[in-house]
């Protein structure tokens, strides 16, 4: 029986079981709806006005937006957020794909291992965040590994074209892990006998890996892309507690400056503008992603 | 022009305090519930923070105040909540917005005007004596637009802190007095293996701390005289800058802090390492350096000798439900008596004048508080805090030898015209 019969043969689900379905749904819809969906469109909707706390709010058009075009500084962070997100994307995920296959087959200690790897994911980002200002500081560890490499002894927080590849380190390390488990759960979906033929056949471990395994894992790993690129560019907790932004606003992120404009300047409707920007952003990311990555499911 | 400002604004502070001592019993019409305390009722919300660093001695002292206060208004229920420093902007504009705010706030001069129209004048919530008896500054503090907001409650002089151990060390007797002083020394300094200064470079440091105090030193001001334009990017901005360009060029600055804000105890300046600093108050040094290596002087001297100096204060936000309970409170807080206790409890410095003072024979106190008619609590403007964010990066720019100060401090002005509403 072919995938097609079996699709076509599939019974659709009664208006009784579709109602029952729903009832189990609803509290999370509710949820999503009221602390998620609600919070963005009233964020779409300040976006148009000017409002801050306490003062008559009025409804400013498209002014916050214009201005938000005309902002050097928003500019400056959409960059910096690209960038991040550009280094740190493919490299979580090319290291989450590699400790997947690691850590995929059973060897003595491999659960240990796997739990090890996705530690950094369940650790406070905040406290993450200070280690590794310890860590990248002149004189810390990460400096003695440099010097160790023949490399200059400088704290990578205050130099302005390194302070990006410190944010993406730690980004990365923070996120791995995540990505690792959803690769895992996927590979084990993956059919041995497939990969045994393979093998029998004399395909070694790349050609394996490429037109066996890798195929199997692209709707994993298109989930993954846009999960990444999301966070990344949402990135705000460690670049808040490691650098603030600087030096000289090198690492000045977009949530950063939506943060500052909402809670150190009080000025919502432009702190509402530069989040709907990033709104339409991160959609048109995934949307491109889904049109290139996710065609190729 | 900074002589000027402080004349206007004491013009403006005189007539606030003429106009309160005119209007003699009309300042209590605006507090129109039940006059005598017994009769009062009503319940008050305060958010306050870690003032005293010993959170359970603050507590103590907060529990011990409402006792009091009970006692003289018995119909009027009074809670107290401690939240941390970090975040507190964060916080307090989401309980606004939510409509779950404090009735009573602390707060510190440069979040006065941020918070300005959500915020009760205070001035007909005290007596007359009571606001006759505050010293000038600090009423000044936290006068906006002719009204003061909120009732003072204690007062910091953050001024120039050295280390005498470091001073020992390289054989100088003489403390720097003038940026002269501080460019002639700090050769001998360095070459004894100290920095001279630290200089507290992060964004989220406030400039009041740390850049400002050399730019009023310099003759200079974050705005102009009617808060229009900035003016930090003048001659005397230049010159402040160019004074820390030259000290970080010549190695003469820790460079832990330049553009990052470590944890104290990890940094040169808290290990002995450094000479002398402005940005914190020398009693936060002590644990680190000892008393007696902890030196308080005077502010630094250029064209003007100035520093920069707190005054924290308890202000009523407007939608407090039981205004004239919430008033009550802050005059029974703020009164010259139970001032001093708090002052005493938490280590700051007096703002009534019947407190005379508190600390006399003091190391580290009794010599902070000479030097508060040296202070300035930087701009009352309502965008202090966002030209601070445009102008913080800049200065970093300048520390980590990108940018020469003129061109930084012009392109922060620049930055500063979308920033002025």
């Amino acid at each position: 029986m072919s995938v097609g019969t079996l699709v076509s043969t599939r019974r659709r689900p009664s208006w009784r079981e579709a109602r029952i379905a729903l009832l189990f749904v609803l509290p999370c819809l509710v949820l999503f709806v009221l602390f998620r969906f609600g919070p963005t469109l009233a964020g779409g909707v300040l976006a148009f006005t000017d409002y801050t706390i306490g003062a008559d709010t009025s409804f400013v058009g498209l002014e916050n937006l214009r201005r938000l075009s005309e902002d050097p500084l928003f500019w400056r962070a959409l960059r910096t957020t690209l960038t991040i997100a550009v280094l740190a994307v493919p490299l979580s995920i090319g290291i989450s794909l590699g400790m997947a296959l690691l850590v995929r087959r059973a060897f003595r200690g491999h659960r240990l291992f796997r739990s090890i790897f996705f530690l950094p994911v369940i650790t406070s980002l905040v406290l993450a965040g200070i280690v590794f200002s310890w860590i990248f500081s002149s004189g810390g560890p990460w400096s003695s590994i440099m010097g160790w490499l023949g490399l200059p002894d400088q704290a990578w927080l205050s130099d302005t074209t390194l302070v990006i590849p410190a944010i993406v380190i730690v980004a990365v390390w923070g996120r791995f892990g995540f990505g690792m488990l959803i690769l895992l759960a996927r590979l084990q979906d993956v059919p041995r006998e497939l990969e045994e033929a393979a093998l029998a056949d004399g395909a070694n471990a790349w050609q394996r890996f490429r037109y066996i395994v890798l195929p199997e894992l692209y709707p994993a790993l298109f989930f993954l892309v846009v999960i990444e690129t999301t966070f990344t560019f949402q990135i705000f907790d460690t670049v808040y507690v490691m650098t603030s932004g600087g030096p000289a606003n090198s690492s000045y992120v977009l949530v950063f400056q939506l943060y500052d404009q909402a809670f150190r300047y009080f000025d919502f409707g432009y702190a509402s503008a530069i989040g709907l920007a990033l709104f339409v952003m991160t959609f048109i990311v995934a949307m491109i992603q889904r049109m290139t990555i996710g065609r190729e499911r | 022009m900074r002589t000027r400002k402080v004349m206007v604004t004491g013009a403006a502070l005189s007539a606030v305090l003429l106009a309160s001592a005119c209007g003699g019993d009309d300042g209590g019409d605006a507090n129109t519930g039940a006059s005598e305390p017994g009769e009062l009722e009503g319940s008050v919300t305060m958010w306050t923070y870690p003032v005293m660093a010993d959170e359970t001695e603050h507590r103590s002292f907060w529990d011990d105040t409402i006792a009091a206060f009970g006692e003289e208004y018995p119909g009027v229920d009074v809670t107290v909540e401690i939240f941390p420093w970090a975040d507190r902007d964060q916080a307090l504009t989401t309980a606004i917005a939510g409509n779950s705010a404090p009735d009573v706030v602390y707060f510190i001069p440069d979040q006065l005007p941020g918070y300005a129209r959500n915020i009760e004048p205070i001035d007909p919530y005290l007596d007359d004596d009571a606001k006759a008896d505050y010293l000038p500054n600090a009423v000044e503090a936290v006068t906006i637009d002719g009204q003061m907001v909120s009732a003072p409650i204690l007062a910091s002089a953050v001024t120039l802190t050295c280390n005498k151990e470091v001073f020992d060390a390289v054989g100088e007797t003489e403390y720097p007095q003038t940026w002269d002083d501080l460019r002639e020394m700090a050769p001998a300094f360095k070459d004894a293996g100290y920095y001279m200064i630290a200089y507290s470079g992060d964004v989220s440091q406030t400039l009041n701390l740390t850049f400002y105090p050399l730019l009023w030193q310099a003759g200079g001001d974050v705005f102009n005289e009617d808060g229009t334009d900035v003016t930090f990017n003048s001659d005397a901005g230049v010159e402040a800058l160019t004074l820390l360009q030259e000290m970080v060029e010549g190695e003469y600055v820790a460079e832990d802090m330049l553009t990052a804000m470590p944890p104290t105890e990890q940094t040169q300046l808290a290990q002995g390492n450094v000479a002398c600093a402005w940005h914190t108050e020398g009693k936060n040094l002590v644990e680190f350096w000892g008393e007696e290596n902890t030196v308080i002087l005077p502010p630094l001297t250029n064209v003007e000798q100035v520093a920069y100096g707190t005054v924290g204060s308890l202000a009523m936000l407007s939608s407090a439900d039981d205004k004239d309970a919430a008033g009550a409170w802050i005059a029974f807080v703020t009164d010259a008596e139970q001032v001093a206790t708090y002052n005493e409890a938490s280590g700051f410095l007096p703002v009534k004048e019947s407190i005379g003072s508190l600390y006399d024979g003091d190391p580290i106190l009794g010599e902070a508080e000479k030097y508060t008619d040296l202070t300035t609590v930087g701009p009352l403007h309502e965008d202090a805090r966002e030209i601070m964010g445009v102008l913080a990066p800049e200065i970093q720019a300048v520390l980590i030898g990108q940018k020469e100060p003129r061109q930084a401090l012009d392109d922060a002005a620049q930055a500063a015209q979308s920033v002025l509403r």
